[in-house]
């Protein structure tokens, strides 16, 4: 026992290691999310989850896919519990958007980011439910965007798509930048490691021909 | 400026420096590929297997254009064709050995089977000795990735953090995972091919199958089997050389033969015309005889 205990102590007097910018990279990667992590939301119909959300405004707007509430009665749950029915305000099946509307106020929103000049290679995040769980972060880098990307079912429109693990459940949620801002809403598959999501511009413009 | 930021930055600059040297190569019938400049003459390095055919062929360059190339030659053995088009003033590379290359480091995989250029990121999952590629080619380094070969990316290079190239990519040397073509391999290849336009082999001009080695040889040789010659070619660099059938060959210039591929793989193009030290038994005895290489028609 006491040469273990000596041996113990002597891997204990061993420096870990590692590098100070890599643990910098880490805080800099949960300082994103945590600053878009409260505008996620889960859509579910009774107890079923069916998708994620995004806050778009803090008076109880919010932003998820069209296929994700087709068909559905939604209920929103924030990320502090609460739980709101939810009625579809605007619904674009083309755009696979939709914006719904709960009696709420105050709610924590997400700051827009730049959808327009994102470039092939920069770092991004998806924030959804997949598969049911919840509040789950991928992460990977921006493929490409605009329309007429290979291998993308209505390739005419603009999508932005990204390489990291996008699945069921994710649809909705926020594709975050590495400042934590919106740049897309998280959409749909491509491949088993290829995500689209539609641009965070296209969203704007939704909303805006929707209320006018 | 974050860490994140800067990393992030520094992906989307290695993207966009690297972007200026990649072209779309419209090869094949299906979805274009990717190609990488080699040299400020026009010269491109591609994949073999998207260039289906040997005539037509376009490039995609980064400001746009479309103009004609040519084939200069392929070696499908190692999946790597070169390509020459007219356009001058093409931005050249970086192409980069693997030495510093470690497992887990963070690269890119870039393609433009479009306009744009494209980016998946991913890490260095394994880097190995020298291996044989199925079709028999010599690859120098084994280098395997976890990066997603997104439609039309096969061609297109696989880059460091710093925007250095290590090789190009291809979905379909080995099935099912990403292996990198090294730009040690590549070089002496385009260099043939621009010289030749093909691929010089050598060649002996004998048949073979592989046989068991008596237990003392294979004791002494350290090898459990050799090449049985079963036909000699008259006139051919082997008869020349004095092997006859029955001999067995053991060895080609100080490397084992065990098997028909490890002849035809000793039989580099280099060889041509130069002797080779071929280990063979006969009578029971080990013998060492010196034939001069000829080239494979």
């Amino acid at each position: 026992m006491g040469i273990a205990a000596a041996e113990f102590e002597a891997v204990g007097e061993v420096e870990i290691g590692g590098s100070d910018r890599l643990r910098q990279l880490n805080d800099d990667i949960s300082d994103a999310i945590d600053r878009a992590y409260h505008a996620l939301v889960q859509i579910t119909n009774g107890e079923r989850s069916i998708g994620a959300g995004t806050i778009w405004h803090s008076e109880g707007l919010i932003l998820t896919n069209a296929h994700v509430v087709h068909d559905e009665q939604p209920n929103v749950t924030l990320n502090d519990g609460r739980k709101f029915p939810a009625r579809v305000l605007y619904y674009n099946a083309e755009l696979d958007l939709a914006a719904l509307s709960i009696e709420a106020s105050g709610l924590p929103t997400i700051e827009p980011g730049d959808s327009k000049h994102l470039k092939p290679g920069q770092w991004v995040m998806a924030l959804g439910h997949p598969w049911g769980v919840r509040n789950a972060v991928s992460g990977g880098i921006v493929i490409g965007m605009g329309a007429e990307m290979p291998d993308i079912p209505f390739s005419s429109r603009e999508w932005v798509v990204v390489s990291l693990h996008m699945r069921p459940g994710h649809s909705g949620g926020p594709l975050i930048d590495t400042a934590g801002r919106l740049i897309g809403i998280n959409t749909m598959i491509s491949g088993p490691d290829v995500g689209v999501a539609v641009p965070v511009h296209v969203v704007k413009k939704f909303l805006k021909d929707s209320m006018a | 400026m974050t860490v994140l930021n800067e990393l992030s930055n520094a992906m989307a600059a290695a993207v966009e420096n690297v972007g200026a040297s990649l072209v779309r190569v419209e090869g094949r019938k299906r979805m274009s590929a990717t190609g990488v400049v080699w040299n400020s003459d026009g010269v491109i390095v591609t994949a073999s297997h998207v260039v289906t055919r040997d005539e037509e062929l376009h490039i995609g360059l980064p400001n746009g254009e479309t103009v004609a190339a040519t084939l200069v030659g392929r070696d499908p053995t190692t999946d790597v064709a070169v390509l020459r088009t007219a356009a001058k003033n093409l931005s050249v590379p970086h192409w980069a050995g693997g030495d510093g290359l470690k497992v887990g480091h963070l690269v890119l995989a870039l393609g433009r089977p479009g306009q744009n250029v494209l980016a998946t990121l991913g890490v260095v999952s394994s880097i190995a000795e020298e291996w044989h590629t199925p079709a028999g080619g010599k690859i120098d380094y084994y280098l395997q990735t976890d990066v997603t070969m997104y439609p039309g990316f096969s061609g297109g290079p696989l880059v460091g953090v710093g925007g250095e190239i290590y090789g190009i990519n291809s979905s379909t040397l080995l099935r099912g995972v990403s292996v990198t073509i090294p730009t040690t391999t590549i070089a002496p290849i385009v260099d043939t091919l621009l010289k030749h336009g093909k691929l010089r082999r050598g060649y002996l001009g004998v048949g073979s199958q592989p046989v068991r080695l008596p237990a003392a040889l294979e004791q002494q040789l350290g090898q459990e089997t050799g090449l049985l010659l079963v036909a000699v070619e008259p006139n051919s660099p082997a008869e020349k050389g004095g092997l006859m059938l029955g001999d067995v060959i053991v060895a080609l210039d100080g490397h084992p033969v065990r098997v028909p591929d490890e002849l035809l793989a000793g039989l580099t193009g280099d060889k041509v015309g130069k002797d080779a030290k071929v280990k063979l038994v006969r009578g029971g005895q080990i013998h060492e005889v010196n034939i001069t290489v000829g080239e494979r028609q």
